[in-house]
């Protein structure tokens, strides 16, 4: 009796049970799995400290210096040999490593935030395009936009040349003048050459308009953006294009890059955030093309296409929600390697400039004083690196678990 | 009487890197405004994608779709712009696809799903379009309609998802149902309910029904006319009756001995029709039947047959030999007499 009672009570649960949405189902697993919520407790200490720091607790890195009290070891209570609280110890210019590892906090999240904006937003979009016109082609419209946009990108090259910004909307208009005559000019044989001219002319005669050498630049420079331009591209062309770029980008090491990218826009945390950002583009938009790619032959795209849907509406009501577990999972793992990246590049000296509390830069700044056995000054930033970057791991972790639609039979 | 669809020599062609698919062949034929037309073939026949051709859903390239018109509703369908094929998608063409466990999005409501296309087509605001996807749930035979309309997609079984779809798809009250073998994936007692659904509302709105199946049994009881297909081409086309009682082609007799039969005497062998359909690829010059048929001769090789008036009006054959054909002397042409 007492053995049979349990199943019938889980059936009648199972038969009236109220439904749940996917995230309050996901909820439920991820507060099952104790390292994610191990994770999750972490990245809440993190968070709550670093936006809390950051608004109620005042901290002015320029005029924190005081020599008297330089490389103290940690001090929990203040007697009359040991005068100050510095429950971190101090470091080389006598500030409270405790007070900066906390405000330190802040620019990490900032820069993970932002990074990881950046490379999610530029990233899915370019994956989901990529793959949704590799398995859906292109309409006039859209065809006309991408055309028209690559010729004014392109075009900022000769008018950054001759300092002359109308020239980008020339080539917007070839690249237009490409989709238009599409149709016209298939059978034409000559047609490369036609707009190899027409890119040139364009160019050539407004350079002509300051000096001679900048027309002949300018000239040559129009001819090959009229070459590119010269066949409008299709979905499968934009595809292959995009991805190609990604994999150039892929194939440079990761800190290679973002340090060529900071030493080309100068050092400082918004600019690091930049470069840790770009580096990061290419993940995303593989991972989005892909789970684009499988989203597209199921068959509710199809049925959403025969209601009469058109692409915009099938692309981010249908095909986007469908994709957003994996980036999700990404973009937290993601926070963790950016954090991680800034880091890096702080204690290099290209991210964050001094006085500013960085977790990298105070490890660069107080590594030389370990031989003196100032071993807290590297310690405790080095420690929140550690614990933010492993929450924010263990969080993605568990969220790939909750996620996965395979793991709901349980 | 003005038909309400009319094709005529329509090709679907698929450029892959192997060679090019002759997926459809040339076929034409009309359709009047309330005829229920059953589609048949095995797979691989093109039944589904010349559905697919009439709403410009196939994808283009590696597709091709070249007719000389798909007339519908006073115009030809391939030569309306993007904008404009969107609007008899779904409004005036509505499709139910084969797997209910795939035509659904998993990520909304199938109220929602179903309301979609009303607000898409009709103008109607969220409140209006959740009261009529409501009616619709219940027009289908949904139970606990209202309850219903705010669940997921996996939280209905198969029968009502497909069901569901069928909502969906007469949402915007369409002029043609186009349902590509809604009921191959359930299982026989659901496929009863869903056409007899089906037949009912095709006679409540007046609507005509295009039904495509394998199984020429489906069609047999609902639909007037049937087409016969076979790699791409229309073999055979006439009345329901005609196809089943006087049937003329070698491959639709096949087709039909192949089927048990409850009439028939104990011990009776079905027939079957030898080897496979051909390559799409690289079509035979002749009939394209002529490698399987045990009527061939030598003309079925190098001639291909076009469909021609076999008795009745209305009842066309694609066979140079159809006047000789009957299903005694395939049995005996099969050695299959017992």
């Amino acid at each position: 009796m007492s053995t049979q009672m349990p199943e019938v009570e889980v059936l009648t649960d199972f038969a009236v049970r109220e439904h749940r949405s996917l995230w309050l189902d996901a909820w439920r697993r991820l507060k099952a799995s104790r390292t994610a919520m191990l994770g999750l407790v972490v990245v809440a200490v993190f968070l709550l400290s670093a936006v809390g720091a950051h608004f109620f607790w005042n901290y002015n890195a320029k005029t924190d210096l005081d020599y008297s009290s330089k490389l103290l070891p940690p001090n929990l209570v203040s007697t009359a040999e040991k005068p100050g609280v510095h429950i971190f110890g101090t470091d080389k210019l006598g500030r409270d490593i405790f007070t900066r590892v906390v405000h330190g906090g802040w620019n990490s999240l900032r820069v993970g935030l932002v990074a990881v904006s950046i490379s999610l937003i530029i990233g899915c979009l370019l994956g989901l395009f990529a793959g949704f016109f590799e398995s859906f082609d292109m309409n006039l419209k859209e065809k006309l936009v991408l055309m028209c946009g690559l010729g004014l990108v392109l075009g900022l090259f000769p008018a950054w040349i001759a300092r002359q910004w109308y020239q980008t909307l020339l080539f917007g208009g070839l690249g237009a003048a490409s989709v238009i005559l599409e149709k016209k000019l298939a059978y034409v044989k000559l047609r490369p050459v036609m707009f190899a001219a027409a890119g040139a002319l364009l160019g050539g005669l407004s350079g002509l308009l300051l000096a001679p050498l900048v027309g002949l630049v300018c000239a040559v420079v129009g001819l090959l953006i009229g070459l590119l331009l010269n066949k409008p591209v299709n979905g499968k062309a934009f595809s292959s294009i995009t991805m190609r770029v990604m994999d150039i980008l892929l194939s440079f090491p990761s800190y290679l890059l973002a340090i060529a990218i900071v030493a080309f826009l100068g050092p400082g945390l918004e600019k690091g955030m930049i470069a840790i950002g770009v580096v990061g583009i290419p993940v995303y938009a593989r991972l989005a093309r892909s789970a684009v790619l499988s989203v597209s032959q199921k068959e509710y795209v199809l049925a959403s296409q025969s209601v009469g849907e058109g692409h915009g509406r099938i692309l981010f009501k249908h095909v986007l929600p469908n994709i957003l577990s994996p980036i999700i999972v990404q973009a937290t793992m993601g926070l963790a390697s950016a954090i991680l990246s800034a880091a890096a590049l702080g204690f290099l000296g290209l991210g964050a400039i001094p006085p500013e509390p960085e977790w990298g830069a105070m490890l660069g700044d107080s590594y030389k004083f370990l031989s003196s056995g100032a071993w807290w000054a590297v310690l405790f930033p080095g420690l929140a690196i550690v614990f933010s970057v492993l929450g924010f791991n263990l969080l993605g972790d568990g969220l790939r678990d909750a996620l996965d639609p395979k793991m709901r039979i349980n | 009487m003005e038909p309400l669809m009319r094709i005529s020599e329509l090709h679907t062609r698929f450029h892959t890197q192997d060679g090019t698919v002759n997926a459809v062949n040339g076929i034409s034929y009309a359709m009047q405004p309330g005829e229920v037309l059953g589609v048949v073939g095995e797979s691989g026949c093109g039944k589904s994608v010349h559905a697919l051709s009439i709403l410009r859903l196939i994808q283009i390239p590696p597709g091709e779709i070249d007719a000389r018109e798909i007339w519908f509703g006073g115009r030809d369908l391939l030569k309306l712009n993007d904008g404009d094929i969107r609007k008899v998608r779904g409004r005036e063409i509505a499709m139910v696809f084969q797997d209910p466990m795939s035509s659904l999005n998993p990520v909304y409501t199938v109220g929602f799903q179903i309301s979609e296309a009303l607000m898409l087509h009709k103008n109607m605001n969220k409140q209006q379009a959740r009261e009529r996807a409501l009616e619709l749930l219940n027009l289908v035979g949904i139970p606990e309609a209202r309850k219903r309309l705010d669940n997921y997609p996996h939280q209905f079984s198969g029968g009502m998802r497909q069901r569901a779809m069928i909502a969906m798809a007469l949402s915007c009250e369409p002029k043609l149902l186009i349902a590509d073998e809604p009921t191959t994936a359930l299982d026989v007692t659901i496929q009863a309910q869903i056409i007899e659904l089906v037949v009912r509302l095709q006679q409540e709105l007046g609507m005509a029904v295009m039904w495509i199946t394998h199984d020429l049994g489906i069609v047999a009881e609902m639909a007037e006319n049937i087409n016969v297909m076979y790699a791409g081409f229309i073999i055979e086309r006439g009345k329901a009756h005609e196809i089943y009682h006087q049937t003329r082609h070698p491959y639709t007799l096949g087709l039909l001995g192949s089927l048990p039969r409850i009439d028939e005497a104990p011990g009776t062998k079905l027939i079957s029709i030898p080897g496979l359909p051909p390559d799409l690829i690289g079509l035979p010059q002749g009939c394209p039947f002529f490698a399987r048929c045990a009527f061939r001769e030598e003309r079925c090789r190098l001639e291909r047959p076009v469909l021609e008036e076999a008795g009745s009006t209305g009842h066309t054959v694609a066979c140079w030999r159809w006047q000789e054909i009957d299903a005694e002397t395939l049995r005996k042409a099969v050695g299959g007499a017992q």
